[in-house]
């Protein structure tokens, strides 16, 4: 039921397309931390948003980062596996977290 | 583009990311303004403050507050959805409205310009979260500062006349709007915004120019929703369906999101979250100082003209106060308003600095029914982030 997108077009393109014609809109590489769950992080999330979108959040509590997960699986549907929910969360919390749990 | 300047913008956006202090009770702040525009510029869009690519989320700088217009390129982007169509055949381009209608109908870009009556309204679109990351603890969703908001002059045909072509049967109640923009999986719900029909009126537009050009592809091509006085997550881009219906259908960007505590403050504490909730609608009485801006070196005993822009959503602004001595006194700034009540208020304030060091201007609206803007420190705090009006603030040094 996946519907393909085509993600990640690091093109030089032409930045300011004509909206008649073809547009491309830049690929931005964000400067995401590596670390353990790394993968999982980018399976699953690189789908529908950049790491822009995780990055601009600030640093947040391990509950609000398993709330962010849990809102993808029951609102917006990701298919993401209990397994991933824990890797993903473990991993955002161990980078982009505030150090509290709540 | 090099791939050192992509690292570039990618560090500007994530740089300078409050850090936080757990508060039980939510405190609010200035918003953070230290943010710098990307060395890369979007498609139509001059370089803007950059936090995501896909959905694209951009960020105007400060200076646009200088001005009542907000430049096409420069105007603030925010979508919600990552597949948005590259390429729209403008021949071929049409808006649907079906449901509970007498007649569907079906109206190309060329009839909808031709066969109707042509408007205009200037009108403020401002994010329900703007000035998001003035919230402490942090409030979820991207960490705004000041410039998820703009005025242009939106031109287009009013949505009551496209609904009286099509007839409203007798139990038509609710008007959901969908645009192109589709999520990655099929399962997703859409960006899909509903009104009751009494929230219509004439100035609610379907949109197809802005300040005299084509809607930039970013804001909208080739339509979008103009509902004045809205917060934007109503305005919904690259409209293409209207569906009529007699019943409320449950949406998660009405229901889940953009929502804030359904009591007078609209405020609640991270430990105790409020219930029930309502959705934002109508935007509170706001203004922000476009010049000069945090950092700034002025000269001492020279000539300052203070300005920026105020709004609410419709009544209108009666004045701005500007204080230069932590708001003990209020003094008040000359008032521009040639483009009506939805539009920016522009305002000019001038001042002598004659003392040497930091000096603050802060900048307070007040509307036609006597609301006006409170303190930072005095917002209540929501876990959306939504609805910040804090007094502005800006810190120079005289020289």
């Amino acid at each position: 039921m996946k519907k393909l997108l085509l993600i990640a077009i690091l093109s030089a393109g032409s930045l300011f397309a004509q909206v008649k014609g073809d547009i491309e809109v830049p690929y931005i590489s964000y400067q995401i931390k590596m670390g353990k769950g790394f993968d999982a992080v980018q399976a699953n999330c690189l789908m529908c948003h950049s790491f822009g979108y995780i990055i601009n959040q600030g640093p947040q509590s391990r509950e609000f980062w398993h709330k962010k997960i849990e809102k993808m699986i029951v609102h917006f549907k990701a298919p993401i596996t209990k397994e991933d929910e824990k890797i993903v969360t473990d991993y955002l919390f161990k980078h982009y977290g505030n150090g509290k749990l709540k | 583009m090099k791939r050192r300047e992509f690292l570039k913008t990618s560090m500007a956006a994530s740089a300078a990311i409050l850090g936080t202090t757990a508060l039980s009770a939510g405190e609010t702040h200035q918003p953070i303004d230290t943010r710098k525009v990307s060395d890369m510029a979007f498609p139509e869009k001059r370089p803007l403050i950059t936090y995501s690519d896909r959905p694209p989320l951009l960020e105007s700088p400060r200076s646009t507050f200088a001005r009542g217009i907000t430049e096409n390129d420069e105007f603030f982007v925010r979508w919600h959805l990552p597949d948005i169509p590259t390429y729209i055949d403008t021949d071929s381009f049409t808006i649907k409205i079906d449901g509970l209608v007498e007649k569907e109908l079906e109206i190309s870009l060329k009839e909808l310009k031709n066969d109707f009556e042509q408007v205009e309204v200037t009108a403020v679109l401002q994010c329900g979260g703007n000035s998001r990351s003035a919230f402490t603890p942090i409030a979820g969703g991207i960490q705004w500062g000041s410039g998820a908001m703009g005025c242009a002059k939106w031109k287009g045909v009013r949505l009551s006349d496209i609904l009286n072509r099509a007839g409203l049967k007798k139990d038509a109640h609710w008007i959901g709007f969908n645009g192109k923009d589709n999520a990655a999986y099929y399962e997703t719900p859409n960006f899909v915004r509903e009104l009751e029909i009494e929230e219509l009126n004439d100035h609610v537009i379907i949109a197809y120019e802005m300040n005299g050009e084509d809607l930039p592809y970013l804001n909208g091509f080739p339509l979008r929703l103009v509902i004045p006085g809205y917060y934007s997550d109503s305005w919904v881009k690259m409209l293409s369906n209207i569906t009529v219906t007699n019943k409320y259908k449950s949406l998660f960007f009405m229901d889940v999101a953009y929502r804030v505590p359904d009591n007078k403050c609209e405020c609640e504490t991270p430990k105790h979250k409020f219930k029930p909730t309502k959705p934002i609608t109508n935007m509170n009485v706001k203004s922000v100082i476009g010049y000069p801006e945090n950092g700034m070196k002025l000269y001492h005993n020279s000539h300052v003209v203070v300005r920026g822009v105020a709004f609410d959503d419709g009544h209108g602004i009666r004045e701005v106060l500007v204080s230069v001595n932590g708001g003990k006194t209020w003094e008040k700034a000359e008032l521009k308003q040639e483009n009506g009540r939805y539009a920016y208020t522009e305002f000019r304030y001038s001042y002598k600095p004659t003392k040497y060091g930091k000096l603050t201007f802060m900048a307070k609206a007040v509307n036609r029914l006597g609301d006006e803007q409170p303190f930072a420190k005095d917002i209540g705090w929501n876990h959306g982030g939504y609805k910040y009006n804090g007094i502005d603030e800006v810190t120079v040094e005289v020289v």
